[in-house]
């Protein structure tokens, strides 16, 4: 009785559970309600004093400068195109909020594609700057004063989110920024800037991260740090880290080389993992920047050839240019020097003009010196493109 | 109607036996009372139209045909002296005159008078018979002194100070210490305006001393005077016509020891085009890079020419005396230079934030000057009570200027620099042309409505441009490597900017005076006011041309400015939304009542004056991101009360009260950055507020003789909001100052000596003021417990542009019966705080300064006087420094002049 009991018990169990298995899960089918976006705006001109949402799908074109007040917002879906016409700048004294989608992007360029054909980003006074998935090509081209401006100028402590983008044939500098707290990952910049301008320059108290960047053929420095040389409070404080960096620093010239990352006027950089191949100077940290609290390493330096001539006869030994000889840094024992990176493809060039061209992949070949060198606080590999997929999705 | 009143006649007859029909008759005229010589009196024969005037000794001489004359001796504020006099062939007479001051009488005084205003003693007089404290400069004064215009004239008036910019081409007065906009600048009484883009008033380096009469600074307000002055008015009075024909003339030419000791660099200003390349051809036009002139880049070594200056003064009376004539023209063409050095600091985190030197820059200034002045003035005496007078001043400067700069940036930048004499070093020159024109017309009227009653309108229109066609500047650089190896100079672009602006002025003045006596105290009542329409334009096109690419894609070598080739960033120019471009206007209306009591030894002179402000400002193109139209209206109420109390003949003693305003300069209220030489830059700030003050004064004055004086007086100010430059931090990079009220209030004393006395032959001329301003704001101080951050902290320090010590003294040696006159000037400026600092215990000081100047005359025969006038003959340099480091160091070096004189 107790064995038959048992096996009824057991026999009931095993029914119980096949028909709980076989019983359907709950499901809860959650149908997202389509929000509309708030303020959309309408496909076709705009200009003056413009806020709400630039729709996936839809053309724009700004035909004069455009200006987001305070407390309003700029918002853009996946897909939306502007155009830019006139040499106008897009002003932003409120929130802009670019997010595109790595499958659809958002795009601004000016109508005629040409290096420094419109003005940019002009954030100087923005509350929020959150630019993801976008192309902003061919900014920088002069402001009121005939300067150059920036594809995105910040001067106020906010918070500025750059990610997944490309900046290409910009004049001048592509982001200058200033007190701002950034994170700029995996963006691509290229081909920008005519004798002058910095990929990334952060003055005056930036905090914050630059990594998985690709930094390619930029007239000035890739990445530019310094405190306000007039207010020493804040100071910068900013990780740089796993970046590329190929070709940079060369339409300056010999008088003003560019550097692949630079430390000066009592800013402090952590400079770890960057991989830099070609550039007129490699990591440069200048005698009047916080030498004591900077640190770096780790970093993979590299030049397809042993010098340079440039058009003025000055030969550039590029190997003596890792670390030039005007800074304090100094190689360090974890850094991988003169190893070719064995990216996937690039042709060895030094100097390119303002809007070249970029058909080159800078992910490297299995066997790469880059892999597995890195600081791993960082990331254990070398470069903007690492094995983990943290990096570059580009 | 006026009796003659006593005379006292010396008749001394000598006689000589010379062959010649001519006689003379010379004399001395004094004063019956006190024996004071009188300068200036007019001696005349009654059918002659010959007439002279007597020195400064009170002496006159006079030769004619033998026979018998009515000889009238005719002084202002005396009794006309008149006798007959028998003169035989060859016959010396010698008569001297005593005249009888008359009593203070309306028709005389302040309606037909006439002084010779020119003279020392005459400043004096003026000084002493002033309602106000005042202290005038005289022509006769400049003419001795070493100085050419009225800047240098201004440098000796005691508590004047002249603040120079460093290119040494503009000048602008401080008194008793405060900014040039605490005070204001006007011509023969009324304002003028100016064709500086930045100041309110004109450079006083531009107007020539010769054209001059006097200049007066007034320390005390009257309420018929304008408001806008807390530290004092300056009112630069030109040329009268004189009572008889006047013909004088001068020549000079000079030489700078800086062009003996350097080249001038020089430029061609042949390709300079008057208009930008939009301006020629229309809006749609895009500029070509073959439009931008080469030449006026293409600086060249130079020997300087002399400099030279020339004037020429006719005056004289037609029309039986009813119509008076004067015109001067005063020519300058000079050759000056600086040699300046500039370094820029900031606070050094890496040395316990004192401030370091950031950049080393020298610049040398070649500046050829050309202004000619010309005064026109005519009255037209209609009857006894009625004159209509017309005044017309124009002056037209031409500068060329060429500015070689050589930078090297040791933090920050695109530098790198490890150690002295390394690093990128930036070759920046510059080359201008400025062509600035002031028109200056009045006409007033002064009519007797009745023996009481005198009414006095005018009427002002006042134009003045300042163009500036072209103004290139390029930008070459080079990298010192850190073995001392330097790249070749790479070519970094080209700046071309025209500018063009204009500033009208319209007012309207009338005045109505009521003399008469209470209880034989003579009471004047005095209504008036003022309304004044002012505009100006500013407007600005700039172009950037950048280099093309060099042979293989990277920066352009510079082989010289014929090799250099660009494109044009900005083809479009600046013109359509230049911030520069803007309009702006200024309305005041003002009206005043004031009284001047005279009891037998003081003076009560009391009344209250009322000034609505409406100022404003628009851009050409409407700015999204910044205030665009400022707008502001105020209206001050002004009280003012003098006291004069003679306690003798020759000593007064006055106390006066005064409140008065200081307003900010059109452009400072716009919000944008004005881009500075040197990396730094000036932002407007609409919110500026305007300025005002309550003074105190207190002076004491002596007059032993008439041109020999000793005034005592202390003063203090209480300003509130005054208006400073603030360093503001970054702004584009660079240091940005902005006008701001930094602090609340300020407070301003001093103490000011002057004195003049003659032993004889010798004579001395000294004046000396100590200053003591008060303000405190908040400045940075390194936070001490938490690192990497800074706290605010009140410090105290002086007033911007604050002297404690200045001094200015003369040795003069005089000798009428020679004719000759030496004067060895010297001045000392102290320690005075140039710029503000934004960290706790520093501040930029100009360091103290001694200045050296001889100048001397001789006449030679009856109408020529030799001079010479030598300055700065201690080379002495502006220097500033912070932390005891040198920051700026400008070197002028020595000028030496000599010309000569005609009188007739």
């Amino acid at each position: 009785m107790k064995k038959n009991t048992l096996s009824l018990l057991v026999t009931g169990l095993a029914f119980v559970s096949i028909l709980a298995s076989c019983s359907k899960k709950e499901s809860t089918n959650n149908i997202t309600p389509v929000i509309p976006p708030s303020h959309p705006i309408a496909a076709g001109n705009i200009s003056g004093f413009v806020k709400g949402t630039l729709l996936t799908g839809s053309t724009y074109t700004i035909t004069a400068d455009l200006t987001v007040k305070k407390g309003d917002t700029l918002a853009a879906q996946p897909g939306a195109i502007v155009v830019i016409k006139n040499d106008a700048q897009i002003n932003i004294n409120g929130v802009l909020q670019v997010l595109g989608s790595q499958n659809n992007p958002v795009t601004f360029d000016s109508d005629s594609q040409q290096p420094g054909s419109w003005g940019g980003f002009a954030c100087d006074s923005a509350q929020a700057v959150t630019i993801k998935w976008a192309h902003v090509n061919n900014t920088g081209g002069p402001d009121p004063s005939g300067d150059p401006r920036k594809s995105v100028s910040v001067a106020v402590a906010i918070n500025v989110d750059i990610e997944d983008s490309w900046f290409t044939n910009g004049q001048d500098d592509l982001m200058g920024i200033k007190l701002a707290h950034v994170t700029i990952l995996r963006n691509t910049i290229q081909s920008s800037g005519s004798t002058d301008g910095e990929a990334i320059n952060l003055k005056a108290g930036v905090t914050g991260d630059v990594a998985y960047n690709v930094i390619y053929n930029q007239a000035g420095s890739g990445v530019k740090l310094e405190t306000s040389s007039s207010v020493p409070f804040p100071q910068t404080v900013v990780n740089v880290y796993n970046n590329t960096m190929v070709a940079n620093g060369w339409r300056r010239g010999a008088a003003e080389p560019g550097r692949g990352v630079s430390v000066g006027v009592n800013a402090i950089g952590h400079i770890y993992n960057n991989l830099m191949v070609n550039n007129y100077q490699g990591v440069d940290i200048f005698p009047d920047g916080d030498t004591k609290n900077t640190t770096y390493g780790n970093n993979l330096f590299y030049a397809s050839a042993a010098t340079f001539t440039d058009n003025a006869n000055v030969v550039i030994n590029l190997a003596a240019n890792f670390y030039p000889s005007d800074g304090v840094g100094t190689a360090q024992t974890s850094d991988v020097i003169s190893k070719d990176p064995l990216f996937v493809s690039f042709d060895g060039s030094f100097i390119k003009p303002n809007g070249a061209a970029n058909p080159y992949d800078f992910h490297v070949k299995t066997g790469s010196p880059a892999i597995g060198k890195g600081n791993a606080t960082y990331n254990a590999d070398i470069g903007a493109y690492t094995s983990d997929g943290k990096g570059n999705k580009h | 109607m006026v009796k003659k009143l006593y005379f006292f006649i010396l008749l001394i007859f000598s006689t000589t036996i010379v062959c010649a029909q001519n006689a003379t008759l010379r004399g001395q005229i004094t004063n019956t009372k006190t024996r004071e010589r009188l300068q200036g009196a007019t001696v005349r024969f009654d059918e002659e139209k010959h007439a002279v005037i007597t020195d400064e000794n009170g002496n006159y001489i006079l030769s004619v045909a033998a026979g018998e004359y009515k000889i009238k001796v005719k002084y202002v504020g005396y009794a006309e002296f008149e006798k007959k006099i028998k003169l035989s062939p060859g016959q010396t007479v010698v008569l001297n005159i005593t005249m009888e001051q008359k009593e203070e009488n309306l028709q005389a005084v302040s309606v037909f008078g006439r002084l010779d205003k020119e003279s020392e003693a005459a400043g004096r007089t003026a000084e002493k018979d002033a309602n106000n404290i005042t202290n005038v400069v005289t022509a006769k004064v400049m003419e001795r002194s070493p100085d050419i215009n009225a800047a240098n004239v201004l440098s000796r008036v005691s508590g004047v100070t002249i603040q120079r910019n460093t290119g040494g081409s503009e000048a602008y007065a401080m008194i008793r210490g405060l900014e040039p906009r605490y005070n204001n600048t006007l011509i023969n009484g009324v304002k003028v305006t100016s064709p500086d883009e930045k100041s309110r008033y004109v450079s006083l380096d531009v107007v020539p001393s010769d054209l001059l009469q006097k200049i007066e600074v007034s320390k005390s307000l009257l309420p018929e005077m304008e408001g806008d002055a807390i530290g004092g008015t300056i009112n630069m009075v030109f040329k009268d016509a004189p009572d008889t024909m006047l013909i004088k003339a001068n020549a000079q030419i000079g030489y700078s020891q800086i062009f003996l000791d350097r080249k001038f660099q020089s430029f061609s200003t042949a390709d300079i085009s008057s208009k930008s390349p939009l301006a020629i051809n229309g809006d749609d036009y895009k500029a070509q890079p073959g439009d931008f002139s080469r030449s006026n880049l293409d600086f060249k070594q130079k020997t300087a020419l002399p400099s030279a200056v020339a004037g020429l003064t006719y005056g004289n009376r037609y029309l039986d005396g009813k119509l008076g004539i004067m015109i001067a023209d005063n020519y300058q063409n000079q050759y000056f230079g600086t040699n300046s050095q500039f370094n820029p600091v900031v606070a050094n985190p890496q040395d316990d934030f004192k401030p370091g030197i950031t950049d080393f820059s020298n610049l040398t200034y070649s500046n050829h000057q050309i202004n000619n002045g010309l005064a026109v003035h005519a009255d037209y005496i209609i009857d006894k009570r009625n004159k209509i007078l017309f005044n017309n001043v124009f002056l037209y400067s031409y500068l060329a200027q060429a500015r070689l700069g050589i930078d090297t940036a040791i933090v920050g930048g695109n530098g790198g620099r490890n150690g002295p004499g390394t690093g990128t070093v930036t070759d920046d020159n510059r080359s201008l042309v400025q062509k600035e024109l002031l028109e200056n017309f009045k006409l007033e009227g002064k009519h007797i409505l009745s023996k009481h009653l005198l009414f006095d309108w005018a009427g002002v229109f006042s134009v003045s441009t300042k163009k500036m066609p072209d103004e290139a500047d390029i930008s070459i650089n080079h990298l010192i490597k850190t073995d001392f190896t330097s790249t070749p100079d790479y070519f970094d672009g080209i700046t071309h900017t025209w500018q063009h602006n204009n500033d009208k002025d319209e007012d309207g003045i009338a005045n109505l005076t009521y003399k008469g006596k209470i209880n034989d105290h003579t009471l004047e009542l005095k209504v008036g006011g003022l309304y004044r329409h002012k505009d100006r334009f500013n407007e600005q096109d700039q172009y950037q041309l950048k280099p093309l690419a060099g042979a293989d894609g990277g920066k352009q070598i510079y082989t010289g400015i014929e090799n250099a080739s660009w494109s044009v960033y900005n083809a479009k120019g600046t013109a359509d939304y230049d911030v520069n471009n803007y309009t702006a206007f200024e309305d005041i209306t003002a009206g005043y009542a004031e009284f001047k009591l005279s009891l037998n030894k003081l003076d009560i002179f009391g009344g209250v004056r009322e000034e609505n402000t409406s100022q404003g400002f628009d851009y050409a193109t409407f700015i999204p991101t910044a205030e665009n139209a400022v707008r502001k209206n105020y209206t001050d109420v002004l009280p003012s009360l003098q006291l004069n109390y003679k306690l003798n003949a020759k000593t007064n003693i006055r106390a006066s009260y005064f409140k008065s305003l200081s307003r900010p300069n059109y452009y400072e209220l716009v919000p944008y950055n004005i881009q500075g030489t040197n990396g730094t830059s000036e932002t407007g700030n609409p919110n500026l507020k305007h300025a005002t003050a309550d003074n105190f004064d207190l002076r004491y004055e002596l007059y032993p003789k008439d041109d020999e004086q000793l005034f005592i007086s202390g003063f203090y100010k209480k300003l509130y909001d005054p208006i400073e430059l603030e360093l503001t931090g970054f702004g584009g990079g660079d240091i940005t100052y902005k006008p701001t009220n930094i602090a609340p209030e300020a407070t301003i004393e001093g103490v000011e000596l002057v004195y003049t006395k003659y032993f004889g032959r010798i004579g001395v001329s000294a004046n000396y003021a100590y200053i003591y301003s008060n303000v405190t704001s908040l400045k940075d101080f390194p936070d001490t417990t938490q690192k990497n951050t800074a706290v605010g902290k009140l410090e105290s320090r002086p007033l911007q542009g604050q002297t404690k010590n200045s001094a200015n003294a003369s040795l003069m040696y005089r000798d009428g019966a020679h004719k000759v006159f030496v004067q060895l000037a010297y001045q000392y400026i102290g320690t005075t705080l140039s710029q503000v600092y934004n960290n706790y215990g520093y501040d930029y000081y100009h360091q103290p300064q001694s200045f050296l100047a001889l100048s001397g005359e001789k006449g030679v025969g009856k109408h020529f006087t030799l001079f010479g006038k030598f300055n700065n003959l201690l080379n002495t340099p502006t220097t500033t420094t912070i932390n005891n480091i040198t920051v700026g160091r400008d070197i002028y070096k020595a000028n030496y002049n000599i010309g000569l004189r005609y009188v007739n």
